[in-house]
Formats: C-alpha cells, sequence, structure tokens
C-alpha cells in the first residue's frame, strides 16, 4: 500500500472499516468513526475561530485518544500542531510561545500556566467540541510543502528549536514504514513514547492510515514494573515501536519471549543506537521476529535509513550498522572540506532527499547553519559521524559535537550546562556523559561546584538542586548524579577541562 | 562487606549521593533514581550480589527508599 494524503488515507478506514479500534487505552477503546467524528468537529471550530492561517497551533496533554484527534483535526483546518508533552516545565511551554508564535493553544490537559495573547481551547470546551457534528473543508487541510507538525528539540543555548516537518515530508516517511518494513496489515502497534517525540511518528501514523490499531502504554504502567509486565502480554502486539532503552527494560522479564508474545512479529528500534547485546537477546527470545535498527535526525522525519537485523549481521559486526537509506534519499559521508570521503572512511553524515525538513520555526540563523539547497531538495548537515562501507551500508560511529542521546532523548550539553549554571544554588557546572560498554550514555553527570548555602548534607542539597532544575528543564535532561567540588580542572586556555572530566567519569 | 554496605554502594554509584543518613527518604521522589536508574540498580544487584529480583513482581512503592531497597534484597538472600 502507498499513500499520497495522509489525513484522507486515515479517514478512509473510517469509511471501509468504521467499527475498528483505532486507538486502545487500558482498555478504553475508540473507534476509527470516533477519530473522524472526532477530527472533523474540531477543524469546523478552528475553522471559525478566524486564526492566522498560516501559524500552528500548540497542543498541550499526554497519551490519549483526545490528543490523537486533536492533532488530526487541526491539520484538517489547515495548521500544523506543535505537541508539547504535558509533563515539560511551565519556562519551555512559554518559550515555545515565544518562538513558535502560535495563533491558538489547546490543552488537552490542565494547563500550569496560563497562556497569554491567544485563543485557549480548555479540556472541557475540547470536550463539548466533540460531541458536535461538523465537517472540514478538504481545500483548506495541510497539503504538500505545508508543516503538518512542529516538534521541539534541545537547543545549545537553552532555546529550544522547532524542526518544522511537512504534509510532503510525513507522506514520504510513511510510504517508506509501509514498503520497506514488510508491516502486517492493519498492526497492533506499540504507542509508547510521548508525543513530544517524533519516535511516537514511527507508530501513529503508519499504524493509522493502514487501519491498524495503537496500544498505548503510557509512564503510569512503565514506571511500575509490575503493572508494566501484568498488562504487556494483554496487549496482543504485532508492531513494537521504542527505543532500545526500553526493550531493555521488557528484557530484564525471563518471559519477554516468543512463547509469550506468540503475535509479535516485528521490532522497530530508533532513537538512539541499538547494542549488539540488545540486539543478541533479543533474537534469542524472538528468533523469528523481524529486527529493525533504523537512525534519523528529527530533521529528516523520524528516520531514515534501515538495516533488518539477522542472525547473519549480529554474527559480522559488533557494533550494528544503522543500513542504507529510504531509496528517495541520499547520505554522503563527508569531510570537514564538504568533500565525500573513501568508502570505509570516518566523515559527517549528510542527508538529503525529499524527507528533509525545510528549517527550524523563526530561527533563519540555525537553519542557515545546518540546512542546504542541494538541487531542488534540502540537505541536512546532521553533525553525526558515520562511514559508509563497499557495500553502501551506513554505520554510525558518535557525534561532531557535544550532542547525546540518553534514552533516546536528545540532548545538546550546551543546553544542559545553560540550565545547571543559571541555577542558584549553583556557582559553577559541566555536564558530562557516563557510557557503558556498549558506546552507550548510561548516565548524565554533572560536576558542580555549589554556592555557599545551609543545607546539611549532600543529599539534601542535590535534592533541593533537582528540584529547581525539573522547574526550569525537561525532566530528561536533568543529571542523573551531581558530583560536589571545590573547584573544575581548567584547560590551558582559561576553559573548563571537559575532556579531564569525560575522562575521570569514564575511568 | 554485608549486603547493606553493598546496596548503599550501589546507591551511591547509580545516585552520587550518600544515601546513608537518608535511609527511610524516597529515591523516586527526590529525583535520584528513575526506571532507567531501576534498571541498572536490578542489574548491578544481579551482577554484584548475585541477587535476582523477579523484575514482573517489582513494586516500586516496595524499593522506593534505601532501607526497603536493603530489605528487599535481604528477603532474596534468604
Amino acid at each position: 500500500m502507498q499513500i499520497t494524503n495522509v489525513i484522507n488515507a486515515i479517514d478512509k478506514n473510517s469509511e471501509q472499516t468504521p467499527d475498528r479500534i483505532a486507538y486502545d487505552y487500558l482498555g478504553e477503546t475508540h473507534t476509527y468513526h470516533e477519530l473522524k467524528c472526532y477530527s472533523d468537529a474540531l477543524a469546523s471550530k478552528i475553522g471559525q475561530m478566524n486564526l492566522d492561517a498560516q501559524a500552528p497551533i500548540m497542543v498541550f496533554g499526554e497519551q490519549s485518544f483526545e490528543m490523537v484527534a486533536t492533532f488530526l483535526g487541526i491539520v484538517k483546518s489547515g495548521h500544523a500542531y506543535i505537541p508539547i508533552d504535558q509533563h515539560s516545565p511551565n519556562d519551555r511551554l512559554e518559550m515555545i510561545q515565544e518562538i513558535a508564535k502560535p495563533t491558538a493553544c489547546i490543552a488537552v490537559e490542565k494547563l500550569p500556566i496560563q497562556i497569554k495573547g491567544i485563543p485557549v481551547i480548555n479540556a472541557d470546551e475540547l470536550a463539548q467540541i466533540f460531541k458536535t457534528t461538523g465537517r472540514f473543508d478538504e481545500k483548506l487541510a495541510v497539503s504538500g510543502d505545508q508543516n503538518y507538525y512542529i516538534i521541539f528539540t534541545s537547543g545549545t543555548t537553552g532555546k529550544p528549536k522547532g524542526v518544522q516537518i511537512s504534509h510532503q515530508n510525513l507522506t514520504s516517511f510513511v510510504n517508506w514504514m509501509l514498503k520497506d518494513f514488510n508491516l502486517p496489515d492493519a498492526p497492533v502497534s506499540l504507542a509508547q513514547a510521548p508525543y513530544s517525540f517524533d519516535l511516537s511518528v514511527m507508530s501513529l501514523y503508519p499504524t493509522l492510515v493502514s487501519g491498524g490499531t495503537l496500544q498505548v502504554l503510557p509512564k503510569k504502567i512503565t514506571d511500575n514494573f509490575k503493572e508494566l509486565f501484568d498488562y504487556l502480554p494483554k496487549m496482543n502486539l504485532n508492531v513494537w515501536v521504542s527505543t532500545p532503552s526500553f526493550v531493555d527494560i521488557c528484557l530484564l522479564q525471563p518471559e519477554f519471549d516468543a512463547a509469550h508474545y506468540p503475535t509479535l512479529s516485528h521490532f522497530m528500534f530508533c532513537g538512539e543506537e541499538l547494542t549488539h547485546r540488545t540486539a543478541v537477546q533479543l533474537k534469542e527470545r524472538f528468533p523469528q521476529a523481524k529486527i529493525y535498527n533504523t537512525y534519523g535526525p528529527t530533521e529528516t522525519t523520524v528516520a531514515v535509513t534501515a538495516m533488518e537485523i539477522t542472525q547473519k549481521i549480529l554474527d559480522e559486526d559488533q557494533r550494528l550498522p544503522i543500513g542504507k537509506p529510504k531509496s528517495d534519499m541520499k547520505i554522503s559521508v563527508l569531510d570537514q572540506s564538504g568533500k565525500p570521503v573513501d568508502v570505509g572512511k570516518t566523515g559527517e553524515l549528510v542527508i538529503s532527499g525529499p524527507s528533509v525538513s525545510k528549517g527550524y520555526l523563526n530561527n533563519p540563523e540555525k537553519t542557515a547553519h545546518v540546512f542546504q539547497q542541494v538541487g531542488n531538495h534540502d540537505a541536512y548537515h546532521s553533525g553525526d559521524l558515520g562511514t559508509k562501507d563497499e557495500n553502501g551500508v551506513l554505520h554510525y560511529l558518535g557525534r561532531l559535537d557535544f550532542q547525546i542521546k540518553l534514552h533516546g532523548y536528545r540532548i545538546e550539553l550546551e543546553e544542559v550546562d545553560h540550565y545547571l549554571n543559571a541555577q542558584k544554588l549553583i556557582k559553577q557546572a559541566v555536564a558530562v556523559p557516563k557510557y557503558d560498554t556498549n558506546h552507550k550514555v548510561s548516565q548524565l553527570i554533572a560536576y558542580v561546584i555549589a554556592e555557599d548555602n545551609d543545607f546539611e548534607n549532600n543529599m539534601d542539597l542535590t535534592v533541593a538542586i533537582k528540584k529547581g532544575l525539573q522547574a526550569t528543564m525537561m525532566s530528561y535532561m536533568v543529571p542523573n548524579r551531581l558530583v560536589f567540588k571545590s573547584s573544575l580542572p581548567i584547560t590551558a586556555n582559561g576553559k573548563v577541562d571537559i575532556k579531564s572530566i569525560m575522562r575521570e567519569v569514564n575511568s | 562487606m554485608d549486603t547493606k554496605e553493598k546496596v548503599l554502594n550501589i546507591l551511591q554509584d547509580l545516585t552520587g549521593n550518600d544515601v546513608s543518613e537518608d535511609m527511610d527518604s524516597n529515591l523516586f521522589d527526590a529525583g535520584l533514581l528513575d526506571s532507567m536508574g531501576t534498571v541498572q540498580l536490578l542489574l548491578q544487584l544481579q551482577s554484584e550480589l548475585g541477587v535476582n529480583v523477579p523484575v514482573s513482581e517489582f513494586e516500586r512503592s516496595k524499593w522506593d527508599t534505601p532501607n526497603k531497597i536493603i530489605a528487599q534484597v535481604k528477603e532474596l538472600q534468604a
């Protein structure tokens, strides 16, 4: 199956299989018919609000059917949506509003602060809107090069960057998923990642356009392992979509295997490096299932390379390849002067083709820095280091800069430093990653010189600093460990010697 | 080293804090442990103490303070 329009492809399921379950949240189910009714009603309502036609709409909430219906309603009304996770700190909400200049905000969950200057639809009003019937004007819906969603990622100066993904970007991604991964018809797919993390797109749209069911695994279940392992077998999943870190949790349970999960046929990984160790364990537990390692920055729409991890690959490569680009994409490995390196040599992965975003919303400077026009297509300088082997298969090797992936979340260390140094109990601090034996970041550690304080011990000080940080930065960016020091090592140039701290942490 | 010391060492390694003064403080509420931290805790208990925690029985509320963790480990060793 191939699609030309994401919205129409989803709506078609409401005609063909109206009673099929689109969304299952812990047994609370919603059908494709409901998805169409809810989203049409919202699109019609937005159409009456006289909003700025090109501006996006912020959506605040977490995993729920209302959230997905809201996304669809917004794009049907011709606007792009900006998903903001319910657990975001207030500062981030304000900063995203300031950067994105949205024309409205839809609060699927209760907002922690007042959003000023734009219309806000709150949860009660949204529930009322969903009860009405409305029609959406197909001509107004998002299409072509218009933005479909905007996801904010970590920015080096503490200012997040809004990656604009167009309808065309998304369609190209979805078609690749449908074509190259042999997914089952109408799959039952794991929906575990928050919507503010683009890994969620990997289960959301391929599943909805093919009339499948999104099986939601919310954080409140995954946080409590007993509940997680009670519920997981009941989900009857076909397609697993998660970070490798999340499957590591599941592999802790010996019964996470094909005998107990007979319908699970596909594992799709993205967001961070899939280690050999994780893949070997998974292949032993699920010998018949297809395991895919995929790679791609948010700026190139979720993922752009893939590799099926077979027994042969596991035998040959200790560090797993990220595979080949989707057929309409080109990935070059370039040296510092922008020239292609020889086969097997290391360089920056530069990605071009229809999956590349048009750039960061309202941020021409950062856009110009990493996006480039090459022929008819944009190219994105990923900052990722890699090599291409003689078969055209790509291998990921690390970063050019101070960006890390921690359990799938993309973090600019400079952004973490920015927040640490803005914390009033901290005089000076620097964050460094601690790696495990599989090249994977296992912890974020901050070396901290504290301000003079009256705390009885470091534990109380740590808790106070962490509380303060959680109010300003996303919780996944807050360092796991704070190490208190009276001074930090300094380089000959008078800068904090990050390399020596890295060595110390990883010794 | 007895079990208590070993567990406290593992917790110090994971959280960066000497938690021996706060044996009843909730490590999750304090932001010192999360899901992935729990995974590392369980793996380290396995490799350093030989304790296999049945993860499908793992309830966060029974493992959220240093004292509770030590008690759970001792029970599993018995």
